[in-house]
């Protein structure tokens, strides 16, 4: 009987860990969103770049974008919220607008545009995957472990 | 009348015996501090920084001191461990303490593996724990190695070609973990005078602390106790002798694994092939610089020693560039201190076990004149 209730007791731990693994799994996703301010062309339709839009996350100024410019944010989990404060012409008043975005789970790197959002089109119009290109290989990294002291002095 | 002295000239000598080498390191730091010019605020913020990096590390290696295992130089296995879930969390891109819990969590398959390896290698050489364990780690580094050069995106599979080497498989030197470079650190971290403290982290060491005092009073915990004072009266009383030296050897690899990630959190970075190398023989001496031994350890000689032993690190090479004009000479010397502390630990323990033995077999020997006088 104990022995019973000891590996009951075993399998609900490494349940609850596993869910906690889980958990992790999925709020700990992190994101790199791209936020741009450039035309964009959709269905044979131009949508122009803004004259300067703001971009605000978690309270703090990120950057203050012109026409063909980026900027990007950092996101851990599955939602993104930003403030955008928009001029869309020189000389107009600017206006504001909480932006919320679900992302993709699968995708590291986000495009954003922003023209294409406000405009209001469908997501797969304004939300693009980002695709690093792949780096310079170097002959150091290829060969790693290779040219190390034979005592290492590094610092702890 | 003279008794009274002569009892105090024994205890300061005893005293003295027993702490050679938190001495000597409280003289170097005392006679390097002044020439380095460091200022008072720096050196705090150092060494609480250097503190909640390390004392977790430490700690692990405090139970199979307690099952008499000596000094486990397998936590070197639990490092890589630690280090293999975080080449994962990393692909899989979960970031800041999601990221740091996840990976403890996959940590522990791994870490309870090589634990079992080394405790079942271990107890095929019992009385030569140190030497063995030590070799191990050189072992399994080299089936990381494999693992990570030539597995990882081969075999197992690696996603993100920042992680991945160019030629399309094995891990680059070095994996970024800047998406949770300190993010425990920095959670409830509280500015004191100019001195950052991270509180979390802090928090963490402490409970940790508080467990280890907790497991010591537990069944298992008395068992290893018994076996660490004799194992074949812990036998006669009815103990797995093995799977209670095997138990140990697996908390102390989880332990370190956890060590690890708290560690590599706080550095922002993982040296793929080099990071584990010298964690245990760095953690080892800063024990004994604690005033630890192979025998015998406390919670208080890992934060003793953990603050003389960085306090030296970040003191020798300034107070060597001043005095030599070369901060080389200050490297040098800090290494050499490392290991010379730990080669005087050892000889030292081996004289105080030699000691041991002749007073008993003098006692023995009296004893015996005592009955035939009798006779």
């Amino acid at each position: 009987m104990n022995k019973k209730r000891a590996w009951i007791f075993r399998g609900c731990t490494l349940l609850v860990i596993l869910i906690i693994a889980g958990v992790m799994f999925l709020v700990g996703r992190g994101h790199t969103v791209y936020i741009d301010n450039r035309t964009l062309e959709y269905n044979g339709e131009s949508y122009d770049a803004l004259q300067k839009v703001e971009v605000w996350v978690g309270g703090e100024r990120l950057s203050k974008l012109g026409k063909r410019e980026r900027t990007m944010s950092t996101v851990i989990g599955q939602s993104f919220e930003m403030k955008l404060i928009n001029t869309v012409n020189k000389g107009d008043e600017p206006t504001e607008e909480t932006v919320r975005i679900s992302l993709p789970y699968g995708w590291d790197g986000i495009v954003v545009n922003v023209p294409g959002y406000l405009a209001g089109l469908p997501q797969e119009a304004w939300m693009t995957e980002f695709i690093s290109e792949p780096e310079p290989v170097t002959e150091e990294e290829e060969e790693p472990g290779i040219g190390e002291d034979e005592i290492p002095m590094g610092d702890i | 009348m003279s008794r009274k002295p002569q009892s105090t000239d024994r205890n300061i000598f005893s005293f003295l015996r027993n702490n050679t080498v938190p001495l000597m390191f409280i003289i170097i730091c005392a006679v390097c501090i002044p020439i380095s010019g460091f200022s008072p605020a720096y050196l705090l913020n150092e060494i609480v920084t250097r503190l909640g990096r390390n004392a977790f590390l430490i700690l692990s290696l405090l139970i199979p001191i307690m099952a008499g295992m000596g000094l486990n130089f397998g936590m070197t296995l639990g490092a890589m461990a630690g280090e293999i879930a975080l080449i994962f969390v990393s692909d899989w891109q979960i970031w800041g303490i999601p990221g740091v819990i996840l990976a403890m969590i996959v940590s522990v398959p791994f870490s309870v593996l090589l634990g079992l390896i080394c405790g079942k290698l271990l107890n095929m050489a019992k009385g030569r724990e140190m030497i063995t364990s030590y070799i191990i780690s050189f072992f399994i580094n080299g089936v990381y190695q494999l693992i990570v050069l030539y597995m990882m995106g081969s075999l197992i599979p690696i996603a993100h070609g920042s992680i991945k080497l160019p030629r399309g498989y094995g891990i680059r030197n070095t994996v970024s973990l800047l998406n949770m470079r300190q993010c425990i650190d920095n959670l409830l971290a509280v500015r004191i005078g100019g001195v950052k403290i991270p509180a979390l982290t802090l928090l963490i060491i402490a409970f940790m602390c508080l467990v280890i005092v907790w497991f010591r009073r537990t069944k298992l915990g008395q068992d290893m106790r018994a076996v660490g004072q004799d194992m074949q009266v812990a036998r006669d009383a009815g103990i797995n002798v093995e799977r209670t030296r095997i138990i140990s050897i697996v908390i102390s690899t989880v332990l370190a694994g956890f060590g690890m990630i708290l560690y590599l959190q706080n550095i922002g970075n993982l040296s793929t092939y080099s990071a584990h190398s010298q964690v245990g023989m760095f953690c080892i001496a800063a024990l004994l610089v604690g005033g630890a031994s192979v025998d015998r350890a406390s919670i208080g000689n890992v934060f003793l020693g953990a603050t003389l032993f960085h306090l030296m690190f970040i003191v020798a090479p300034q107070a060597g560039a001043k005095i030599t004009g070369d901060s080389m000479i200050g490297e040098y010397f800090r290494v050499f201190v490392s290991y010379g502390v730990i080669t005087l630990a050892l000889i030292m323990y081996e004289m105080k076990k030699r000691r041991q033995k002749a007073s008993i077999g003098e006692q023995l020997a009296l004893a015996q004149r005592e009955e035939e006088k009798h006779e």
